[in-house]
């Protein structure tokens, strides 16, 4: 007999999602390349989604995967409302559900092939929330995320500008340290793109940003020797 | 496993010569005094052990005749460290361990790995196959400017605790605790199984 | 001359597979835990990490279980999270089955029975359990993934387990020892904290916090101290 092959690969997949928390609220950043394997294959593919009114999701890993799982959450949200018992999903609870369904698909060796990084208001009594989640099940929350490359680049530039400092980071900078961060990732991720959005949750609500380029410098690269070239 | 001490050095290894899980020896010296005030502990390959102490013996024996004293410690570990990378490429499996005190009446460990890589530390070093469980034991029990009966206690304790969460190591352990003055060396026993 | 076996079958050309999916990952981290006469230390570092990353400095895997059991948890976070949630699902059933909590001994019996009906694919997880046990001396039942399990005095398992479990031996057993110290609750605590931070110096997966519970006949107490976070 041969052995089941749930087990699929990615194929069009998302890369890096950073998240930290700061003094009004949650941020989210992502780019909007969805590779196929080394193609970068569509160009503008947003990958920070709004769940209910207080928590954002950002996505790495297979698109078409987090597609479903998107699918998901706006089938659980309707049937949430639908129940008019004065309950809202918040983030903490989003949280946990993904956390149960991607336990439950590895489980099954049938994984939904995505990290993701949850954010938002923690619960019905307020404060926040920033998690992680990933295709085994693995759950965590931290003052900074990063997933994929991010983990080795962004991480640590992140953890130095948040960590200790979540009550007074102000808006800006925050903005500015994941920009940062995402314009690093454009210099050394292969399989990044220089097109990114940010996501907030504060007190004012959720704001996606709408897809915007990054300014980046190249004319350092002028003066780069070997590696080909000949002078 | 060697610690160092105020004024004062220890080394301390176990008895027992096995292969895997069959013990055939249990007075096995793996600790060899080099001088009065130098000791290496060899742990490893049996044949190994006995080739490089003997080895050891003669080079230092040559170095005393054409020196006319004896080598110090430091020089010592840096004669073993080239000795086994000689062999870089059909090595010794052997890890050793150096204590000693230098000429100025300072403490000296070292330990290396089997290709001759020395590594330095303040504290102890360990190596064999009870090293993660010296390493505990070590890392809790150790504390700077130990007198030599405070820090046989501590080495003693220390190795003799690691030995018994080691399958492979055990029937007793030897400490040699090392002064300006002179060597003290103590056999004990543990649990014998 | 014969060509090379080509397309000896039709099946198309095996190509090697990116990523091959592991349920498994190992998130590291040490656990460790005390029985006293009188009381029962269980603590654990609160480190996640995966291979050489620290994915969280807070996520704590030592539970504080509905029945007064303590149930500390390393290995693969996920199936450690997993597990505490059929524990606690469980003990609310034993509760309405029985009017009672489930006593410390009878817990014990059902993690290692929990454990080993997932024996072909087991939960990655190496469990301490503390608490009293009903005639309120300090117990501890350290097991293995499989639910092979032992009644002990002390445990420490996990990524530093090598390391520091032969030091309780001597500081909590007293192994090589002529006299043995009475052994409080302040000297288990203190043994504790210098286990961890010896644990943290020399074990990678280990740092960030200690969260220590300390289960007497007067409850729970919960502390966190602060260790190394490099």
């Amino acid at each position: 007999m041969e052995p089941a092959t749930r087990t699929q690969n990615p194929v069009v997949t998302g890369t890096s999602v950073l998240g930290i928390k700061y003094k009004d609220g949650i941020m989210l950043a992502a780019d909007t390349l969805a590779s196929y394997g080394s193609l970068a294959r569509f160009r503008d593919v947003e990958r920070l989604i709004k769940v209910g009114n207080t928590t954002i999701i950002g996505a790495s890993g297979d698109i078409s995967d987090f597609q479903y799982i998107t699918h998901l959450l706006e089938k659980i949200l309707i049937k949430e409302s639908n129940t008019e018992d004065g309950h809202q999903l918040y983030a903490r609870h989003i949280h946990e559900y993904l956390g149960r369904l991607m336990y439950g698909r590895r489980s099954k060796h049938n994984p939904l092939w995505n990290s993701m990084v949850v954010g938002g208001i923690r619960d019905g009594e307020g404060g926040t929330f920033l998690g992680f989640v990933d295709l085994q099940g693995t759950t965590y929350e931290a003052p900074t995320i990063a997933t994929g490359y991010g983990a080795y680049i962004a991480q640590p530039i992140l953890r130095k500008a948040v960590e200790g400092r979540e009550d007074t980071l102000t808006e800006e900078e925050a903005e500015k340290v994941l920009e940062d961060c995402m314009r690093v990732l454009f210099y050394r991720d292969a399989r990044s793109i220089n097109k990114i959005q940010i996501a907030k949750v504060n007190a004012s609500g959720i704001s996606i940003s709408d897809p915007r380029f990054l300014d980046t410098e190249w004319a350092f690269a002028e003066g780069i020797r070997g590696y080909g070239a000949t002078d | 496993m060697a610690m160092k001490g105020k004024n004062c050095v220890a080394i301390a290894a176990d008895r027992r010569f096995g292969v895997q899980l069959m013990t055939l020896s249990t007075d096995f010296q793996k600790i060899f005094e080099i001088n009065p005030r130098t000791y290496i502990g060899l742990p490893g390959l049996a044949t190994d052990v006995q080739t490089l102490s003997e080895l050891f013996r003669f080079k230092t024996n040559l170095y005393k005749l054409r020196e006319e004293r004896d080598i110090s410690p430091k020089t010592f570990s840096h004669m073993v460290s080239s000795t086994l990378y000689e062999k870089r490429f059909g090595n010794y499996f052997c890890e050793p361990v150096i204590a000693g005190i230098e000429k100025d009446g300072s403490p000296y460990i070292c330990s290396m790995d089997l290709l001759g890589c020395i590594n330095h530390a303040k504290d102890f070093v360990v190596s064999g196959t009870a090293s993660s469980q010296m390493y505990g034991t070590a890392e809790g029990l150790w504390e700077p400017e130990l007198e030599p009966e405070e820090l046989f206690e501590t080495i003693a304790q220390a190795m003799m605790s690691a030995v018994d969460r080691d399958a492979s190591s055990g029937w007793g352990v030897i400490v040699h605790v090392i002064t300006q003055d002179g060597v003290m060396t103590k056999t004990l026993k543990a649990r014998m199984d | 001359m014969q060509m090379y076996e080509e397309q000896k079958s039709s099946c198309p050309v095996k190509v090697p597979v990116e990523c091959r999916f592991s349920p498994y990952t190992d998130n590291g981290g040490t656990t460790l835990a005390i029985a006293g006469d009188d009381f029962c230390v269980i603590a654990g570092d609160t480190r996640q990490s995966e291979g050489y990353s620290i994915n969280s400095r807070y996520a704590p895997k030592v539970y504080q279980l509905s029945n007064g059991s303590v149930l500390a948890t390393g290995g693969m976070y996920a199936d450690g999270v997993t597990l505490v949630k059929m524990i606690e699902q469980r003990l609310e059933w034993y509760r309405h089955a029985h009017d009672k909590q489930m006593s410390s001994g009878a817990l014990a019996q059902m993690l290692s029975t929990i454990l080993y009906h997932k024996r072909m694919f087991p939960y990655y997880v190496w469990n301490t359990l503390g608490g009293l046990d009903e005639d309120g001396k300090g117990a501890v039942y350290s097991y293995d993934p499989v639910g092979s399990y032992e009644k002990q005095k002390w445990n420490c398992s996990g990524s530093a387990g090598h390391l520091i479990q032969p030091f309780l031996d001597n500081q909590i057993g007293f192994t090589h020892q002529k006299e043995k110290a009475p052994l409080t609750l302040e000297r288990v605590v203190q043994v504790t904290k210098d286990a961890f931070t010896s644990a943290t110096e020399r074990d990678i997966y280990t740092g960030d916090n200690l969260e220590m519970f300390l289960v007497t006949q007067n409850g729970i107490e919960k502390t966190r101290v602060e260790l190394k976070k490099d």
